[in-house]
């Protein structure tokens, strides 16, 4: 059975057992915290830092926690040098475990209501707030896991969502959010709105690292994320409770800190700039707020956030292999031939399908599927498709399809006029965008193959070779 | 009081540090930006914002109608 983590805290402590833990003793400037984020992705194997003393605040800050494939590895209880085609494989067989139902604490036994403040909310009281990248309008909440329901099916736990989405902090008690209209929050937000009705929030912060991972992976709008928690935690449910002021609402049992209030209906205010995961900032826009209405939290709080900037950080370790994995469930639900889903270029924009091929035409139709998932059909853009031969995870073995098996005038196609992910500063206008296909695929009947080629193949005493290498290295090492 | 280094707007003091006289945060009644007393804010000339640019953004998501 692999480790399994119900809170941050565990989890933090494995992470300082096995080196991948940097705490910093030193008191430091709030704004320093960004710039040492950033230094913890560019470093090797890309550790997490504490920050045990903010200037001018109560409590410590965490961040990179999720930051390297080592501490991906190890939220995963696997050993940290785990290699990631593995982690794929591993993160694939725990999916097929859905649902795992969790397990519902009584509000007394969980530890995200230690401490309740009911009256003078003062985010800042509790939170250690920065400014994560120099041009972002104000400090914002990176890596906080949003939990809203279904207004018209309230009691519905299938259809409550966790996810992510950035928060900027307006004032003690007040935050914009950006639910945008394709994302589930996105649907429940409309519903709420179309009766004229506030839509209640519970905002779950430094959470266990598979409820984080979870929040950031998308999954269809009718599957519960906690019930994947407990499938990704290879079968051990996740522990949950009821959020105070909105009892329909799951929080994580052992958060760090809970926040609940409300977004305000039918209010749009100035919102922005914030450094995303494109690796650019985008522009100021008017979106929603949310009013604070109560904060529980454990006795002092670690405020768990993230650095994000030029591709890779930390953000990049939660939207790689578990974009990668739904959309591989997703697209071998239509077509079996589907070998693996390589969906870890921003968050999904660019991704790269192995399939194997039916009929002629197959590959561009597999491109299509990718397009019409929820996810898909707005973060797909650029769509690479290779025979079942070809590992998607190999970039070299991809250029080699490109580059061998394209016919630009038959096998590159653009759609035009489609979703697409605003962030993404070529999505003009922001929401709207073109599609590529490229099918790198072998053609197959009725597509004529005029030139088919025999493939080299590997000699048969290669295995042999490769064992006597192996361990001529480990001699040597 | 100071002016919002963004659009120019009032501004307001909107938290002190909880611990010490460490720094205290503002933030503008118009466009929310905030910055802290020991920052020197910088803002980049295609942030800057005026009640045109305001007026001009796109509106995230869009506000659907009511239902009667």
């Amino acid at each position: 059975m692999a480790k399994v983590y119900h809170d941050l805290r565990s989890f933090l402590e494995t992470l300082e057992a096995e080196g991948q833990l940097v705490r910093i003793k030193e008191e430091v400037d709030p704004e320093q915290i960004g710039a040492a984020g950033r230094a913890a992705a560019d470093s090797k194997s890309a550790p997490a830092l504490f920050f045990e003393k903010v200037k001018g605040y109560k409590y410590p800050v965490v961040t990179n926690v999720h930051g390297s494939w080592e501490n991906h590895a190890l939220m995963m209880g696997m050993p940290k040098n785990t290699p990631v085609k593995d982690q794929f494989h591993e993160l694939n067989r725990r999916w097929d475990l859905y649902p795992v139902k969790p397990k519902i604490l009584a509000p007394k036994d969980a530890k995200c209501k230690e401490v309740v403040i009911e009256k003078g909310i003062n985010l800042f009281d509790v939170l250690s707030l920065y400014r994560i990248n120099d041009q972002d309008g104000g400090f914002y909440i990176s890596k906080a896991s949003v939990v809203t329901a279904d207004p018209e099916f309230p009691d519905d736990f299938d259809k409550q969502n966790v996810g992510t989405y950035r928060i900027q902090v307006k004032d003690k008690d007040l935050i914009g959010i950006q639910p945008l209209p394709f994302h589930d929050i996105g649907i429940q937000l409309s519903k709420a709105e179309a009766e004229g009705k506030p839509l209640p929030v519970a905002i779950a912060l430094g959470n266990d690292p598979i409820t984080t991972f979870m929040a950031s992976t998308p999954i269809m709008y009718n599957q519960n994320e906690y019930e994947f928690v407990g499938a990704l935690n290879d079968g051990v449910p996740a522990e949950i409770t009821t959020a105070d002021l909105y009892p329909n609402l799951y929080i994580p049992a052992h958060a760090e800190v809970i926040l609940e209030g409300y977004i305000k209906p039918r209010v749009r205010e100035v919102e922005g700039p914030f450094g995303e995961f494109p690796g650019s900032y985008s522009g100021c826009r008017l979106q929603c707020e949310i009013v604070i209405e109560r904060i529980t939290h454990r006795e002092n709080p670690i405020f768990e956030n993230l650095y994000l900037g030029l591709p890779w950080t930390e953000i990049d370790y939660l939207m790689a292999l578990n974009t990668s994995v739904p959309l591989y469930k997703q697209l071998k639900d239509s077509f079996p031939e589907i070998q693996a889903v390589n969906a870890m270029y921003t968050h999904g924009i660019g991704t790269i399908i192995s399939t194997k091929v039916r009929l002629g035409g197959m590959g561009k139709a597999v491109a299509m599927r990718l397009l019409s998932t929820p996810h898909g059909m707005a973060y797909a853009k650029v769509i690479i498709v290779v025979d079942e031969f070809v590992d998607p995870f190999n970039l070299e073995q991809v250029m080699w399809a490109l580059t061998t098996r394209v016919r630009p005038a038959d096998h590159v196609s653009v759609i035009e006029n489609c979703p697409g992910m605003p962030l993404d500063p070529s999505s003009v206008p922001a929401g709207m965008h073109s599609k590529l296909i490229i099918d790198a695929t072998t053609p197959v009947a009725p597509e004529p193959n005029p030139r088919d080629v025999e493939l080299l193949k590997p000699h048969a005493d290669a295995p042999k070779w490769a064992e006597y290498i192996k361990k001529y290295q480990n001699e040597q090492n | 009081m100071k002016e919002c280094p963004r659009c120019k707007g009032e501004t307001r003091i909107m938290v002190k540090s909880p611990v010490g006289d460490a720094w205290e945060v503002y933030v503008c009644n118009t466009c929310s930006y905030s910055w802290r007393s020991t920052e020197t804010p910088n803002i980049l000339p295609q942030f800057t914002l005026n009640d045109e640019k305001i007026a001009n953004m796109q509106i995230i998501p869009p506000i659907p109608p009511l239902k009667k």
